[in-house]
């Protein structure tokens, strides 16, 4: 089991909210040299990029580096560090160049370890990554917890309203901005309940959810906005989500996607990756299970680029993702780094 | 190689290749298995799929 931290407590020292990441990327490129990468450098979109080896095989462990804001204080106590990043998703990451080092040299094989900037954005990061790389096996760091692997996320379309018409007397009759955008919220979440019926998991549900709403006036035009998100099941497309709230806001203001939007992704079951971490976790004592996330992810993009087997895992609870107490227990991690390097030589033993 | 479903007591093919973490699924009842043990061959139920808002 891996004894030592300081790339864990390292990363999550060096705060970097998303569009913030250069000082923390630096430092990471210059653990992982330390640690006996063969390579180490910040790519053209500003990713961290270790890599051990040659070959015609490559493994790619793909984690991000960037959090949300909100700096939190770093400290360790009781055996639990706190501090923004800690679980979301600094854990995994660090636990992944940690497991690439004690792997080493592998003859054959390539062991590429990407920390990308601004999943928490637009993913900038993982775009550029999806596009360079092609993987025979990947792994993707999300906090899925030692003990659980998770195979899918649902993907996101977001969107801003807005309605706008000359000011009138609020007692003449008419809708006022704020109720066309309440109408077209409504016919947003019916249309949403409507696909649902059939759905029981919450996976294979649509989310809409209602994020910002204002108005206001010049004493000429009055004007009412409303943005928010639709998580989407693998079922349906982000582009039939378009048309949706372009029917949904049909003659009573615009409707704009903001971003860009994701589909939903799951990996398959039955592979060398996901036998690999089962059979990884079990050989540490631990009963494995499997987890389909409601969020969105890195995985919506190198997923479908790189269509190899793949899985998303790392240490956390991520139930303190984006909270103001985020922390990861130091014992957790460190089974998943053991997990991690059993997997990674697992599977470079299979192929040569 | 053979092993026994644990849901139905059906036959269940064990591929000559395959490895502990194997996600196999019964030919009889359809039930995904997991291949906990090679030696002997051991196969449980497959870890069920829970939901988590998280990312």
């Amino acid at each position: 089991m891996m004894s030592t931290y300081e790339t864990l407590t390292g990363l999550v020292e060096r705060f970097s909210p998303t569009h913030y990441e250069a000082e923390a990327v630096a430092w990471l490129v210059g653990r992982m040299l330390s640690l006996g990468f063969a390579s180490a450098r910040t790519d053209e979109a500003g990713n961290a990029v270790g890599t051990i080896g040659e070959g015609p095989n490559q493994i790619v462990l793909l984690g991000h580096i960037d959090t949300v804001p909100g700096k939190i204080p770093v400290r360790v106590e009781n055996g639990i560090l706190h501090g923004r990043g800690a679980v979301d998703a600094k854990g995994p990451l660090a636990a992944f160049v940690d497991a690439a080092a004690q792997t080493g040299l592998v003859p054959g094989w390539q062991i590429v370890v990407i920390g990308a900037v601004d999943e928490e954005g637009d993913s900038a990061g993982a775009w550029h990554a999806a596009a360079r790389y092609h993987p025979r096996y990947a792994i993707i760091g999300e906090p899925s917890g030692w003990n659980r692997i998770a195979l899918g996320y649902r993907g996101i379309v977001r969107f801003r309203f807005q309605a706008r018409q000359t000011i009138g007397h609020s007692a003449a009759g008419r809708d006022s901005v704020c109720e066309m955008a309440v109408d077209f919220w409504n016919r947003l979440v019916e249309f949403c309940a409507r696909e649902n019926r059939a759905a029981e998991r919450k996976f294979d549900q649509l989310t809409p959810v209602l994020q910002e709403m204002h108005s206001a006036g010049d004493g000429f035009v009055e004007k009412g906005e409303m943005s928010g998100n639709v998580r989407l099941p693998q079922r349906i497309a982000p582009e039939r989500i378009k048309d949706v709230l372009r029917e949904a806001a049909a003659g009573i203001g615009t409707v704009e996607t903001e971003g860009i939007p994701l589909n939903a992704f799951r990996v398959e079951k039955s592979t060398p990756v996901v036998g690999s971490l089962l059979s990884g976790i079990r050989s540490l004592g631990g009963d494995p299970s499997f987890s389909l996330k409601l969020g969105t992810s890195d995985l919506s993009i190198v997923g479908p680029a790189w269509n190899c087997p793949m899985a998303v895992y790392g240490p956390g609870d991520s139930t303190f993702d984006h909270t103001p107490g985020e922390c990861i227990s130091l014992e957790e991690y460190g089974k998943a780094a053991a997990v991690l390097v059993g997997v990674l030589k697992r599977l470079t033993a299979a192929v040569r | 190689m053979k092993g026994m479903c644990p849901e139905c007591e059906g036959e269940v093919t064990i591929p000559e290749d395959a490895q502990s973490g194997e996600i196999l699924v019964c030919p009889d009842c359809g039930i995904e298995l997991e291949l906990t043990s090679l030696d002997p061959i051991q196969l449980s139920l497959a870890p069920k799929e829970a939901e988590d808002w998280g990312e």
